[in-house]
């Protein structure tokens, strides 16, 4: 399934440990492997750079801006991000408690990506930009997989999840969820 | 082509006042010393039509020019003005020559392939001089003195002087051109020499035992001769621009009207010697006395005034003056400015430009401590990262080529914005721990769990589909929690208001570092499944024996 789409928003939603940070992180990764520049707006400062960069990530193409917790100033620096031209991806990670967009905002976000081509991409516990967005999955965690040489596990092997597209602009949603799983 | 052309501008004093308030060309101005009787230092072209001369009182120059607008000397306007027509000149050949205010020799040989005729030569110099705020008048001629006296008394925007006619082109100009003092003036008017002509058919020797030194200098400039060799003007090395304002501003839209004007002015320096500003330097002087300094950083060289101009203003809001406004000093660090070309393969890049004005925004909206490229440090302390300025490599692993030892990403300039944790290196202990995926940040650590692996790349699950990285979403600062332990294993959890079971715990896995230092640090990590679903990273400080909450795997 392809979640990053030039000149569109996607939103990767899903409950806490669902897999959802991963699938996006993964997205980074694709965008920056391709050299492209990337900028991720974290609202709540959690992203971990360690992680991002096993996971593929180039940090130097990423532009990490921290909102320390104000959902307007995110919104504010996505807004001026998606209109610089020349970004492959405009990550906005939301959290867990992120109050749906305004629908003027949401369009706003929709023409200015159409504009430049970036590829906008929203995470968070819930849907927010509503019928701005022209694709959105989510992230159902499927099961752990532990490992250990003995009985008691002593490592977290991975985390298996489903990613089920609950709208999709171009064609109808497809039923079921596809399976992705995430190596710890 | 004659191989020297003169730059020259009438009233120089009076232009630079006008370079700096483009609305005094339209009247009658005067520059006057300030004083209690102030007097007359210069006045255009429009000012001495009305009467107006240098040496009047300013009463009497109104009087006799009542339009007359007066503004008084400014060292630093003439300074400014003086390098910029000096600048202006050097975009049109390498070897220029300071001659006095307002006036400059330019060495044109070898440029008849670069810019065709003398004319044209003229021409170029003409609009050189106009782009930087001058209504000049341009001479050529074969030597430095033909040019200068032809430029200073010529009707014509450009003359050209033809190879060997100097001495024609000088004979019909008044005496008074070559500025004599008073005594040997009278002395040539006693003897009936009026022009240029008379002063270069009189005999040599003669004039020399009669008027000495000075009367052979007056003759040599006379028949277009140069006495003194050409001395190159080097550019200095700094860049200013300087406006003193007439009442005090203390609203930071008014003081951008100013910043706008004398950022152009600098702009158009820059321009003109083909130069790009990579910081400016802005000096704002208070009505208290003091001194308002800041530095911004461009993030890519560039003389537009529009840009440059957003930045000092986005720099300014965030860094306002503690007081009003009486003087205004912008300076430039400049930087040689090469085109460039992005590559054909490689997907699009933010314009430099543009980057610099959204990381400018961004800047003042979060704070610039918050934006930036996220660099890990050569540490093992868990979330050890520093935020550098944001410049992403023109190249695709062209960053790897200059990673320094220390672990530190090769963009050695500017230093990082902000450090998360100390960049002192950590050691690693493995106290008999098992090999994990967690809080090293080294490659080597990582290698343990991807069987040395390319840990970034997805490896292919049990079913075949490309397999991803499980992320940390980190909680900063980390969260202090209750935790209930079976022996050394977290049995429950108080999290979220409410206690929550652990259903799977992986661990511990054990680090330390900076025993040797202030910064000791020593922790176990367990990776917790709670009964709520969260999946979470817990952290025991073997120090203080407390626990907490790095982050949730998501």
């Amino acid at each position: 399934m392809r979640l990053l789409r030039p000149g569109a928003i996607t939103e990767i939603v899903g409950r806490s440990s669902s897999g959802r940070t991963s699938l996006f992180t993964a997205c980074l990764g694709e965008a920056t492997a391709a050299g492209g520049v990337a900028a991720l707006v974290d609202a709540d400062e959690t992203f971990d750079p360690a992680s991002a960069a096993r996971a593929g990530v180039d940090l130097a193409r990423l532009l990490w801006v921290r909102c320390a917790g104000r959902r307007d100033a995110a919104l504010r620096a996505t807004d001026l991000l998606v209109r610089c031209p020349g970004f492959a991806l405009v990550g906005l990670d939301l959290g867990e408690a992120a109050p749906p967009l305004p629908p003027a905002a949401a369009f706003r976000l929709k023409f200015a990506v159409e504009r430049t081509g970036a590829a906008l991409v929203i995470v968070g516990r819930r849907r927010v930009a509503g019928a701005g967005a022209s694709l959105v999955v989510e992230t159902v965690r499927a099961g752990l997989e532990w490992e250990g040489p003995g009985l008691v596990p002593t490592r977290l092997a991975r985390l298996v999840a489903g990613v089920r597209v609950l709208r999709a602009r171009a064609g109808a949603p497809a039923a079921g969820a596809a399976p992705v799983s995430f190596c710890a | 082509m004659s191989p020297f052309a003169c730059v020259w501008v009438d009233f120089f004093a009076a232009a630079a006042a006008e370079r700096c308030e483009p609305a005094l060309r339209e009247g009658a101005l005067a520059v006057v010393i300030p004083a209690a009787h102030a007097k007359i230092l210069e006045a255009n072209a429009a000012a001495r039509a009305g009467g107006v001369g240098p040496g009047m009182t300013e009463t009497e120059a109104r009087a006799r020019c009542p339009a007359l607008v007066s503004r008084p000397w400014v060292d630093a306007h003439v300074a400014a003005a003086r390098a910029a027509l000096l600048e202006a000149a050097l975009g049109v050949s390498p070897r220029v020559e300071d001659a006095g205010a307002g006036v400059v020799h330019v060495d044109a040989a070898g440029l008849e392939r670069l810019h065709g005729s003398p004319a044209a030569l003229g021409a170029h110099l003409l609009g050189q001089a106009r782009r930087v705020g001058f209504a000049a008048r341009v001479a050529l001629a074969g030597s430095r003195a033909a040019a200068r006296l032809v430029a200073a008394s010529a009707a014509a925007a450009v003359t050209v002087v033809p190879p060997g006619r100097e001495r024609a082109a000088l004979a019909p100009l008044s005496l008074a051109a070559l500025a004599l003092d008073a005594d040997l003036a009278a002395t040539l008017a006693r003897w009936g020499v009026t022009t240029l002509g008379g002063l270069a058919a009189l005999p040599r020797e003669g004039l020399g035992a009669r008027l000495g030194p000075a009367g052979l200098r007056a003759h040599d400039q006379a028949l277009g001769r140069d006495r003194e060799p050409f001395r190159a003007w080097t550019p200095p090395p700094f860049w200013e621009e300087a406006q003193e304002l007439e009442w005090e501003l203390d609203a930071l839209d008014a003081l951008a009207v100013v910043l706008a004007r004398v950022l152009a002015r600098l702009a158009a320096r820059l321009e003109a010697a083909q130069l790009a500003a990579e910081a400016l330097d802005v000096e704002l002087a208070l009505a208290t006395g003091g001194r308002h300094a800041r530095t911004v950083p461009l993030a890519t060289p560039t003389c537009e005034v529009k840009p440059l101009l957003a930045l000092l203003r986005l720099d300014l809001e965030r860094h306002p003056p503690p007081a009003a406004v009486t003087r205004v000093v912008l300076g430039a660090r400049t930087v040689r400015a090469r085109a460039g070309q992005g590559g054909l393969w490689r997907p699009p890049a933010p314009a430099p430009r543009a980057l610099g004005a959204v990381l400018a925004r961004l800047a003042a909206l979060v704070g610039g401590d918050n934006v930036g490229s996220p660099a890990l440090l050569d540490s093992h302390r868990p979330d050890a990262h520093a935020m550098l300025a944001f410049a992403p490599p023109d190249e695709a692993g062209a960053e790897d080529e200059h990673r320094g030892q220390d672990g530190w990403r090769g963009r050695c300039s500017p230093p990082p914005a902000a450090v998360a944790a100390p960049p002192a290196g950590g050691s690693h202990d493995a106290w008999n721990a098992p090999a994990r995926h967690g809080s090293p940040a080294t490659p080597a650590a990582d290698a343990r769990t991807a069987g040395g692996a390319d840990p970034a790349r997805p490896r292919p699950a049990p079913d075949g589909e490309p397999e991803h990285r499980l992320v940390l979403r980190r909680a900063r600062p980390p969260r202090r929690v209750e935790v209930e332990t079976a022996g050394e294993r977290p049995a429950s959890v108080e999290l979220g208001g409410g206690v929550q079971r652990v259903v799977a715990c992986a661990g511990p896995w054990r680090a330390s570092g900076e025993w040797w230092d202030v910064g000791e640090w020593a922790r176990e990590e367990w990776d917790v499944a709670l009964a709520g679903g969260a999946l979470c990273r817990l952290a025991w400080d073997r120090r203080t024996g407390a626990w907490c909450l790095d982050g949730t795997y998501d």
